[in-house]
């Protein structure tokens, strides 16, 4: 559902989130030098993968955003990637329409910004606790998310709180697992090589 | 309360299957519209509200799916152009029906044995138009590898131009 399909948005709704979306790809691959590029597209091979990989949770399934994880690995370099991957997502799969591609993009692009601040900013306070802030940063990226989704149906006519209701009770499981694989993933590059996360802003 | 806590209880059940793409699926069979909407990749879509557009675009008849995301609507002998179903949340699916499934009955033919004709040939067809959507699914892991492959291309042809060639080097 972070997918929106084509006829769901208004005009006004698709503009904005049009202009967004070229204005942030420009301004990530601006920030985006040759050697960190290995980085991004496996990011963005990993997001174009998480969306078709099912996990079932009680009697149904959800799929992974990981716009969190790549907002805290990338930084600006996730607008890129996740364009990519939403692109190829669309014409593959269907997933989301080509004409909302500039929402869909901020959707997930500005939660995936925000969530890699969040990100950045608890690891330098606490550079022990790189997991905890990576489950922050996946949490909040997943909610924000949400919240976006809804806005974005909201804005195009449709009745806020039950969009917002449907959808943010839709995000709960999604956002419990992704902070856990995004704490996973952040955990160990940390540990790892922690040179790589200090790379991305 | 308590009534809250089981719309609570029966959102978060029923809402995660529309973490995926809408589709439905439906036929003409005599004076009925009757399908199923169902997520892409698996999953049935209950309890959505959908409706049977007319050749105008406007609705016809309303409907709602039922637990196992089936719906049998009745629009009467008119033609139908279309059904949309609309999750509420950002997913809606529509299916343009074509004009084979127009279910006019022909003037010639009694309309007792041209409704007989129209429920056959639907129930025969249905399982064939069933298998190729499970055929079209089955054809994701071949797109999904090829889309991995346009990644690392797209990204690799973006280094390739930004890479600086390197001085002081070579020949």
């Amino acid at each position: 559902m972070a997918h929106i399909p084509d006829g769901v948005l208004s005009p006004p709704v698709l503009a904005i989130g049009a202009a967004l979306a070229v204005a942030g790809t420009g301004l990530g691959l601006k920030a985006l030098p040759p050697e960190r590029v290995p980085a991004v597209a496996m990011l963005s091979a990993v997001f174009f993968v998480a969306a078709l990989v099912h996990l079932p949770v009680g009697p149904s399934s959800v799929h992974l955003i990981l716009n969190g994880l790549m907002g805290a690995a990338l930084g600006w370099a996730a607008v890129p990637a996740i364009v990519v991957a939403l692109v190829l997502q669309a014409v593959l799969f269907g997933f989301g329409g080509l004409v909302v591609l500039g929402t869909n993009v901020t959707n997930m692009a500005v939660p995936a910004l925000i969530a890699g601040w969040v990100f950045r900013s608890l690891w330098r306070a606490r550079p022990r606790n790189a997991a905890l802030a990576g489950a922050v940063a996946g949490g909040v990226a997943v909610a924000l998310t949400a919240l976006m989704v809804a806005g974005s149906l909201a804005l195009s006519g449709r009745e806020f709180w039950p969009a917002a209701r449907l959808v943010t009770l839709t995000y709960v499981p999604v956002a419990i697992i992704e902070a856990a694989f995004t704490a996973a993933a952040i955990g160990l590059v940390a540990r790892v090589r922690p040179d790589l996360l200090e790379a991305a802003r | 309360m308590r009534r809250s806590l089981v719309l609570v209880a029966f959102l978060l059940l029923a809402a995660p299957a529309e973490a995926h793409r809408l589709k439905v699926f439906a036929t003409v069979d005599g004076d009925n519209v009757q399908g199923t909407a169902y997520f892409a990749g698996g999953g049935t879509a209950a309890n959505v509200p959908g409706r049977v557009l007319g050749a105008d675009g406007g609705a016809m008849a309303a409907f709602r799916t039922d637990p196992e995301g089936a719906f049998r609507v009745s629009v009467g002998r008119t033609h139908v152009h279309a059904v949309v179903v609309d999750g509420g949340d950002g997913h809606v699916a529509t299916l343009t029906l074509g004009g084979e499934e127009a279910n006019a009955a022909p003037a010639a033919v009694a309309p007792e044995l041209a409704a007989a004709v129209e429920q056959a040939v639907a129930r025969q067809v249905r399982p064939l138009r069933e298998q190729l959507d499970a055929y079209e699914a089955k054809t994701r892991l071949h797109d999904l590898l090829g889309g991995i492959g346009i990644i690392i291309g797209v990204f690799g042809v973006f280094a390739w131009i930004r890479a600086r060639p390197e001085t002081g080097h070579g020949p």
